[in-house]
């Protein structure tokens, strides 16, 4: 029992100096069952290489650069087509949630085009823009808008009508009002449709790189069915998931926590 | 000095379920004076939150008219602070920040705005948790901070909507003597609405009883200032004034 009472005391020291080791033991299990089956040579090699052949194969990727220089072109296209689709979207979603005639006018529309996915886009702007960036930045933005819009609205519309009311009653303009009272209300479903935005937008673009593209993290996985590479392919889709890990704890959860959790809009 | 008038006030709603009208304030008029506290009680349903409500403009009358310094009333404006039931504090400010708020609208320095803010803070023994957000703070230091934010503003009119409902009685008691002590050193006029007689009583210098929309009867209160629970519980003239406008609102 001992050896067990210290090892699990010194996880629990662990974890209390680096909340990090949190998110990185459950792993644990799972990489070393993976390296199991790997070993047992169940599977051909070639088509299920272990998690050192993956490591290895990063290292040459990083190496060459092409890892560095796809990862950029993803981040930058996906930075990109969020900024715009946030830009778009938060202002179209106060309209719709503080105006009636603008929610009835505008909100089937929306509804609409929500239920066109994303990718359901990809016939008809290939043959519009072709091949290019345009395409998978115009996916990236459609993907993002939506949920942006829509939780916007529903944020704006949560906002208690004393809280508008308080702020007229203090002096304020109905433009004031929106600043100091709107936004802020609303922020907490900003972040909900900004992280559901990012999640589906992060997907439409590996799609659309797939399909569309020249480079990125989606291209590299394409690119190494084509060379029959599994290591490469691997890689690729670990990628994916340790960058959306690293943007949701080191990005949207940071702003959560100082903004609707500290003012008790969310409860934790 | 007059200062607010009501002329024939009246609001009509049209209830889209019953498919009718609802008259709600009926021919209301009311004249209260410069540093008056007015009292305003009556059952449920009385149309006591729909008077205030158009005083403060955040609802259009349906007839007749507001005069407030003989300008009439039209829309929310600065010069009319309300206090909340629900106290409606920014969770998103600071308590400073809200306290502050109405002086950074119009347009005070931040040093300037912090400094009236501390001050009203101050008031009523608050400044130890300017830096906090609202829900850290219990339902009483809320409301505090509810009535100070309104008062920091320097309105002409201070408008309450049953700001004290939802506190436990004992902070209750607290908060209508701290109201009540704020009004002699300040004498800022106040028109509070309510539905408990006592309160009423307590708190003003006149006590309007409201009824289906209607004034059933005023009723001035002269009681000796400061006023105090442990002084007034007991004391003849308030029991018999209380009695007189309990009647009067339980036969409304
Ligand atoms: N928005 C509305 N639409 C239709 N009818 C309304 C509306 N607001 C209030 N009423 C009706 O007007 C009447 C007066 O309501 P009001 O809220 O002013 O009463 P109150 O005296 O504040 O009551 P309470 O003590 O319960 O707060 C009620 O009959 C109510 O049903
Ligand atoms: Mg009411």
């Amino acid at each position: 029992m001992t050896p067990l009472l210290k090892a699990w005391s010194l996880y629990a020291r662990w974890t209390a100096r680096y909340p990090a080791v949190h998110s990185i033991v459950p792993f644990i299990p799972l990489v070393a069952l993976w390296a199991v089956v790997a070993e047992s040579n169940i599977f051909p090699r070639a088509f299920f290489p272990g998690p050192l052949e993956v490591v290895r194969s990063f290292g040459t990727l990083v190496y060459k650069g092409i890892l560095p220089d796809y990862l950029e072109d993803s981040i930058v296209r996906l930075a990109v087509g969020t900024a715009a689709g946030v830009a778009l979207g938060i202002p179209l979603g106060v309209l719709v949630g503080l105006s009636p005639r603008a929610h009835a006018l505008l909100w089937p529309i929306l509804l609409f085009f929500q239920a066109i996915g994303d990718i359901a886009w990809l016939p008809i702007l290939l043959i519009w823009f072709g091949f290019s960036l345009t395409t998978m930045t115009f996916v990236i933005v459609y993907t993002v808008l939506f949920p942006v819009v829509l939780n916007t609205a529903l944020g704006v519309r949560s906002v208690p009508l004393d809280l508008h009311r308080a702020a007229l009653s203090l002096g304020a303009s109905r433009t004031r009002v929106i600043w100091e009272v709107v936004l802020p209300g609303a922020l907490p479903n900003i972040m909900t449709g900004l992280r559901n935005g990012l999640g589906y937008g992060w997907r439409a673009l590996i799609a659309a790189e797939i399909i569309v593209g020249t480079s990125g993290i989606g291209f590299l996985m394409f690119d190494a069915r084509r060379a029959g590479s599994v290591v490469e392919i691997l890689l690729g889709m670990i990628v994916l998931g340790v960058l959306w890990y690293i943007v949701d704890s080191w990005v949207l959860a940071p702003i959560e926590r100082a903004t609707g959790e500290r003012w008790g809009l969310v409860t934790r | 000095m007059k200062r607010l008038v009501l002329k024939d006030l009246s609001k009509t709603y049209f209830d889209p379920y019953a498919g009718a009208h609802v008259t709600a304030v009926q021919e209301v008029s009311l004249e209260v004076k410069q540093g008056e506290f007015v009292s305003v009680v009556g059952p449920s349903g009385c149309g006591k939150t729909t008077l205030l409500n158009m005083i403060a403009g955040f609802i259009p009358a349906s007839g007749g008219e507001i005069l407030l310094d003989e300008r009439a009333v039209d829309g929310p404006g600065p010069e009319r602070g309300v206090v909340f039931q629900s106290f409606a504090l920014f969770p998103w400010k600071t308590v400073l920040e809200n306290v502050a708020f109405g002086p950074k609208i119009r347009g005070l320095s931040r040093t300037e705005r912090e400094k009236i803010a501390r001050e009203y803070l101050d008031l009523v023994g608050l400044a130890n948790v300017a830096e906090r957000y609202p829900n850290e703070l219990s339902g009483g230091m809320q409301q505090r901070v509810g009535v100070v934010r309104a008062l920091a503003n320097n309105p002409d009119v201070l408008l309450m909507d049953e700001p004290f409902a939802s506190v436990d009685a004992q902070t209750r008691m607290t908060l209508q003597e701290e109201l009540t002590r704020i009004w002699q050193e300040r004498r800022p006029t106040i028109i509070f609405i309510t539905h408990d007689v006592g309160e009423a009583v307590f708190l003003a210098n006149r006590v309007v009883v409201l009824s289906k929309g209607r004034i059933l009867k005023e009723i001035e209160v002269t009681l000796p200032r400061p006023r105090a629970w442990d002084l007034l519980t007991e004391d003849a003239a308030f029991k018999a004034l209380s009695g007189q406008v309990l009647q009067l609102v339980r036969s409304a």
